[in-house]
């Protein structure tokens, strides 16, 4: 068994303690402000996903390591959802990954809500 | 002069950083995500202030997350019925010394939009 240093920021283990919001536009680009345990501002991503039978999706938050506050808060950018075409809200994951290592934290939910969109647009673009 | 350890918590300069939102109801109870410098949970406080009037923001020492950021609970306006937006002051006071940080501006808006009820009462 590998023997981990607890105290380097490298070896501990990620975790997500708490988000401000927990639902956004479809669009993404919603501001988040995330309050985690230790990490380094240059070796941290924050992976929107979905596992469905297809392969699944992914995407990344969007921030510079200057949005990394004090190694214990991120605030980021929602990215889009694959389909700006939703007709109702989905829940998809997301998890801290470090880019070295690989490893991620448990994963929180996140809602994407759809577009207000007309009506009568959307049955028509159904009828076409 | 004295000397001050700038890495002491106890002594160093406080300072406010990043808010999730700069604007809330007057009636109170907005969350707000603050991101700091080093603070201790249990010898801090965020004073609202206009004035003579003063407010605290509402925490427990289990929102102060690593010492770096404070989630909290804007406290009401000492006015329910205002109009028009107001603009009060923030800041981060420490209990044991009273050392303040700067200032940050919050702006309070009106609870209620409908201007003819206004008018009616």
């Amino acid at each position: 068994n590998p023997i981990y240093d607890s105290k380097s920021p490298n070896a501990s283990n990620l975790k997500i303690s708490r988000m401000d919001k927990s639902c956004g536009s479809v669009l993404g680009g919603d501001e988040i402000f995330l309050l985690c345990d230790k990490v380094q501002k240059d070796d941290i991503e924050i992976r929107f996903y979905e596992e469905d039978e297809e392969g699944g999706w992914e995407a990344f938050g969007d921030f510079s390591p200057t949005d990394v506050h004090k190694q214990y808060a991120i605030v980021f950018k929602t990215p889009a959802y694959h389909s700006a075409e939703i007709e109702r809200a989905v829940t998809v994951f997301l998890q801290l990954k470090r880019k070295k290592a690989g490893d991620s934290s448990d994963p929180k939910q996140f809602t994407y809500i759809p577009q207000i969109q007309d009506k009568e647009e959307v049955l028509r673009k159904k009828q076409k | 002069n004295p000397i001050y350890d700038k890495k002491a918590t106890t002594t160093s300069q406080l300072k406010m950083g990043r808010f999730n939102q700069y604007r809330g109801s007057c009636i109170g109870k907005t969350e707000i995500y603050m991101l700091c410098d080093k603070v201790q949970k249990d010898d801090i406080e965020i004073i609202f202030r206009r004035g003579s009037w003063k407010a605290c923001g509402e925490f427990a020492q289990t929102d102060v997350h690593r010492q770096i950021a404070i989630v909290f609970k804007t406290p009401p306006y000492q006015e329910q019925d205002i109009t028009e937006e107001v603009e009060v002051s923030v800041v981060l006071r420490r209990l044991s010394d009273q050392m303040e940080s700067e200032s940050v501006t919050f702006t309070y808006l009106p609870h209620n939009p409908d201007p003819y009820e206004v008018k009616r009462k």
